[in-house]
C-alpha cells in the first residue's frame, strides 16, 4: 500500500512550486512499453525503457542532479502530452527541451547535441555523425555516445545506423529501434 | 562534489509513507494526519540535501513528522489564545488543546510540563529551563526524551 494519490500529488506540486525538486519523474504507457521520463529544471534529463531498472535509474539521476527526486504526472503533463503525441500522430516531432547534465564527457555531449539535428524520417551513420562533429575517425566513440545516451527517443539515437547496413544495436533492443524508425517513415 | 549519496527522496516516500501517515494521524488526529504529513515531508525535502549521511533516514522522517505534529498542536493552541474574541477566550486554558493533552497524557508529570512549556507556551529552552529551575541542557534533554518516548510509543503501537 502506498500513500493516497491526492496527498502525493499535493506534495509533489508544493515541492515543485517551492523550487525544492531537483528532478520530477513520471511513468508513461506507450506502444513500446512504459517509459520512465525524468525532467530537471532545464529539460528532460533521462528516459528509461520498460525493462530498465527504475530505482537504479532514479539513483543515477539523484547522484547527478541532486537527491530531491519526486514523482508527478501532473507536473509533467506537457511532457507526457508531447511524448504521447509523438507516438500517436503522423510525424509529430518530439521537440522537448533536453538537459544533458548526466553526460559527463564533452565529446559524447557534442555527439548527442549534433544528433538532435537529425530529423524524424532521416537516418545518419555513426561515421557520418562523427564527421559532422569534426572527428571523422571517431565513429566507434560516437557509437558509445549513442549507447550511453541518457535521453533515448527524445535525443534520437535510434536514427543512427551502421554504415554496413541494418539498424544496428539499441538500448531498448533492435526491435524497438526498427519500430521507431518505421513509425517515423525512415527507410533502412 | 557531494560526498554523501542520498537515495532519491521519492523512494523514501514510497518506502515509509504509509507508516508515517499512521504516525501523523496518531499524533495529530485522523482529520489532520494528511496535512501534517505533507508539511513534514516538505520540511524533510527542504533539509534533505544538507544531510551529512544517509543513515537512519526512516528515523529522521519520524522525527520530523513528530515535530510537525507538535507544531500543529502548538499553532492551534496559539490561534485559540490570540484569535478568539475575549468572551470566548475566557475559556479554561485546559480546553485549548485537548488533542495535545491526550497525546502527552501517558507521559510522566515532569515530561508533560516540559512539553507544555516548550510547545504550548512556546518558550525557548532557556525559558523552559527557568520555569523548571534546571539548566538549559537539562531542559533540552527533558523535552527530547519526552518526544522520543512519544515517538517510540507511536511506532510500537
Amino acid at each position: 500500500m502506498t500513500l493516497p494519490q491526492p496527498l502525493l500529488d499535493r506534495l509533489a506540486a508544493a515541492a515543485v512550486a517551492e523550487g525544492l525538486a531537483d528532478a520530477v519523474y513520471t511513468r508513461l504507457k506507450t506502444p513500446i512499453g512504459t517509459l520512465t521520463i525524468v525532467q530537471g529544471e532545464r529539460g528532460v534529463v533521462r528516459v528509461g525503457f520498460d525493462d530498465d531498472d527504475v530505482p537504479a535509474l532514479l539513483a543515477e539521476v539523484a547522484a547527478g542532479l541532486g537527491p530531491r527526486v519526486v514523482a508527478s504526472d501532473a507536473e509533467l503533463a506537457a511532457t507526457r502530452d508531447a511524448v504521447a503525441g509523438y507516438f500517436e500522430g503522423d510525424g509529430n516531432p518530439l521537440d522537448l527541451p533536453v538537459d544533458l547534465a548526466l553526460v559527463r564527457s564533452p565529446f559524447r555531449r557534442a555527439a548527442l547535441e549534433e544528433l538532435r539535428r537529425v530529423a524524424a524520417g532521416d537516418v545518419v551513420t555513426y561515421g557520418e555523425l562523427a564527421r559532422r562533429i569534426d572527428h571523422p575517425r571517431a565513429a566507434r566513440a560516437v557509437g558509445s555516445a549513442c549507447a550511453t545516451n541518457p535521453v533515448p527517443i527524445v535525443v534520437p539515437c535510434h536514427r543512427v545506423v551502421p554504415g554496413s547496413g541494418g539498424v544496428g544495436s539499441y538500448g531498448g533492443g533492435p526491435a524497438i529501434k526498427r519500430r521507431l524508425l518505421a513509425h517515423e517513415g525512415a527507410r533502412v | 562534489m557531494r560526498s554523501v549519496v542520498l537515495p532519491p527522496f521519492w523512494s523514501l516516500v514510497e518506502a515509509h509513507g504509509d507508516e508515517l501517515l499512521t504516525h501523523a494521524r496518531r499524533l495529530a488526529g485522523e482529520a489532520n494526519g494528511e496535512d501534517v504529513l505533507q508539511e513534514a515531508l516538505l520540511r524533510a525535502l527542504r533539509a534533505y540535501p544538507r544531510l551529512r549521511h544517509a543513515e537512519h533516514l526512516r528515523a529522521w522522517l519520524y522525527r520530523i513528522t513528530t515535530t510537525t505534529a507538535m507544531d500543529h498542536h502548538r499553532r492551534r493552541a496559539r490561534e485559540v489564545l490570540t484569535d478568539e474574541p475575549p468572551e470566548v477566550a475566557a475559556a479554561d486554558p485546559r480546553h485549548y488543546d485537548d488533542a495535545f493533552e491526550s497525546l502527552i497524557a501517558p507521559l510522566p508529570d515532569t515530561a508533560r510540563t516540559a512539553l507544555r512549556l516548550r510547545f504550548v507556551d512556546d518558550l525557548d529552552y532557556a525559558g523552559v529551563a527557568r520555569a523548571l529551575g534546571c539548566s538549559t541542557e537539562a531542559a533540552r534533554q527533558r523535552v527530547s526524551t519526552a518526544i522520543r518516548t512519544l515517538r517510540t510509543q507511536g511506532v510500537a503501537a
